[in-house]
């Protein structure tokens, strides 16, 4: 890789954190929606963790922060995608691609900001849990692995955003594909344990991969730092950002075949 | 001379389809290295679809184009480092300020910083934008964007440049600022394809101009050789109140073939051409027919363009608007 496609990576990356900046109107509601939810669950809920079978936690905080993390990254993601349709609507795209930029930095670009919120936003919420007396037994360490597998989900579904992006070429489109995320959070173990679920949901939620990530995560919080529960949880984020990946290079190639 | 070096914008039975609709039907272009070209035409005539292809935004459904001496198909890239375009829809970043877009457009081009910085400052003063350098493009007025637009075709000191109806919606006064520039840049080398819908522009800018019409070239000519094919120049004379007007477009249909005119005043088309007006004013001096005031019109572009296609271009008025022109080319 030449040093000029590495300068288009910055380049593009640079400019992709500094539209989520200069638009913060943009992300409050993927910082205040997961804080929302935890704040009500970790009160209408909070006697559920006697519940006999309940993973072995202090409060419903501790049990709930990593799925705040993830509904926050997941929320955020749809940044990327939006701002890539905007970009191909105003026709910055075409700005874009009237120049020698390497074709990889403007997918680069967009999933650096999608990583770069993802990891952020997850200090935000470890920040403000804190306050309400959140322990993390996994330590400084627990912290940054889960914030990174917030930042790689992040970045993979800020991947399959941007191939919605490139596909349709809709802001509107990106933004549709919202309530989607939902479903998957929602029939995943985000919100309650599958040790205390039962039937067909219970059956869903473990063939959903975003449970055993979310698990992965909150076994730092909950138990300490475990590597091989980390590795399970960064891989399933790895996994869906590779597909990501794969699916907006696609998206992209079939836009610019037809036109370049 | 090879191509290159004679032609940086070659285009040979040029083509495209968008599903049934023939945008493009077969241009031939060939334009010279620093010239100024306008493609004129309205709304949907195939100029930017043109331009597109030009600039390797869009491919070519048939025929060939070569821009700077490269394929705009099988070199994509190299045309792409050698010319700059300024798109119809100034489509700026509004998040990010003038200084930083230049930054990013160098970066783009791989030119290293310590050039890009001082030549940022250059461009930024160049178009006027100075002081609004480090604001962001959001708070700029419309005539600020294509001055920024231009300063970003700009960074890379492009052989060809490709403005796409650089002054569409803009206030006379930002459009006479465009013009100056485009000017100054193509006196500096620069070659320039500008499309227009309007004619003043082409008229006022360009040295060479073709008509397209329907996705196909219409006409092309230097502004004088195209007007020149319509033909006559009209001369209209007023009369002062009382004069016998039928006398006077008596004697005037001599020069040549009667023009409607509003009452007090007479026309005729000059069948000898501007070189007439003198034997005219002559005649009407002998006859003794009073003269209040005397304009000679030359064809305009609109009369080129109604006369190939049988309409009348969007913003005919606006080149009219300039008056009557007594210039004779």
């Amino acid at each position: 890789m030449t040093a000029i496609v590495l300068e288009h990576y910055a380049a593009l990356s640079r400019r992709s954190i500094m539209n989520i900046v200069r638009q913060p109107i943009a992300i409050i509601p993927s910082l205040t929606f997961p804080l929302l939810f935890l704040a009500l669950n970790s009160s209408a809920l909070a006697r559920a963790i006697e519940l006999p079978g309940f993973p072995p936690v202090d409060s419903f905080l501790q049990f709930m922060i990593s799925s705040t993390i993830i509904q926050g990254a997941l929320f955020g993601s749809i940044a990327a995608g939006s701002d890539m349709a905007k970009d191909i609507e105003g026709g910055f795209f075409d700005r874009l691609i009237a120049t020698p930029v390497s074709r990889s930095s403007i997918l680069v670009g967009r999933l650096a900001g999608s990583f770069v919120l993802g990891f952020v936003q997850a200090f935000i919420f470890f920040g403000v849990a804190s306050l309400f007396g959140l322990n993390v037994a996994g330590g400084l360490l627990g912290m940054v692995g889960v914030a990174l597998i917030g930042a790689t989900i992040a970045a993979g579904v800020g991947a399959i955003s941007v191939a919605i992006a490139l596909r349709t070429g809709s802001t509107e489109a990106v933004q549709g594909s919202f309530p989607l995320i939902f479903v998957f959070l929602f029939l995943s173990s985000a919100f309650f344990p599958r040790s205390l679920m039962h039937g067909w949901f219970k059956s869903v939620a473990t063939l959903n991969p975003l449970s055993h990530m979310i698990e992965a995560a909150r076994h730092q919080v909950i138990y300490g730092w475990d590597t091989s529960q980390w590795l399970t949880g960064i891989s399933i984020a790895g996994a869906i950002l590779v597909g990501g990946v794969v699916a907006s290079s696609f998206a992209l190639r079939a836009r610019l075949a037809e036109k370049v | 001379m090879t191509e290159k070096g004679a032609y940086p914008v070659v285009a040979e039975n040029l083509q495209r389809r968008f599903k049934d609709v023939e945008a493009v039907r077969g241009i031939d272009l060939q334009i010279s290295r620093g010239e100024i070209f306008g493609f004129l035409g309205p709304n949907g005539a195939g100029k930017s679809t043109t331009v597109r292809m030009l600039t390797t935004l869009l491919l070519p459904s048939g025929g060939r184009a070569s821009v700077a001496g490269y394929d705009v198909v099988k070199e994509a890239d190299a045309v792409r480092r050698s010319i700059g375009v300024a798109l119809q829809d100034a489509a700026i970043d509004p998040l990010m300020t003038g200084r930083e877009l230049i930054r990013l457009q160098a970066v783009l081009h791989g030119i290293p910083r310590s050039q890009a910085d001082g030549k940022g400052v250059e461009l930024l003063d160049r178009v006027g934008l100075t002081a609004a350098g480090d604001r962001r493009v959001g708070t700029y007025s419309g005539g600020m964007r294509r001055r920024l637009d231009l300063a970003l075709a700009l960074i890379h000191t492009p052989e060809v440049l490709f403005l796409d109806e650089p002054t569409t919606g803009l206030d006379p006064n930002s459009r006479q600022a465009i013009w100056e520039e485009v000017r100054n840049l193509n006196s500096e080398g620069t070659t320039v394809f500008l499309t227009t819908q309007y004619m003043e522009e082409a008229d006022r800018l360009a040295g060479r101009i073709a008509i397209i019409d329907n996705g196909s070239i219409v006409a092309e000519g230097t502004p004088a050789q195209l007007k020149a094919a319509i033909g006559e120049p009209t001369l209209q004379i007023s009369l002062p109140e009382g004069t016998d007007e039928v006398a006077a477009e008596a004697l005037l249909m001599k020069y040549g073939d009667p023009v409607d005119t509003p009452p007090g005043s007479v026309a005729v088309r000059l069948k000898g051409g501007a070189s007439q007006v003198a034997t005219v004013i002559r005649g009407l001096d002998e006859a003794n027919i009073q003269v209040e005031s005397l304009e000679l019109h030359n064809p305009t572009l609109d009369d080129v363009f109604h006369k190939a296609t049988g309409r009348r271009l969007e913003g005919a008025e606006d080149a009219t608007d300039a008056g009557p022109s007594i210039q004779v080319s």
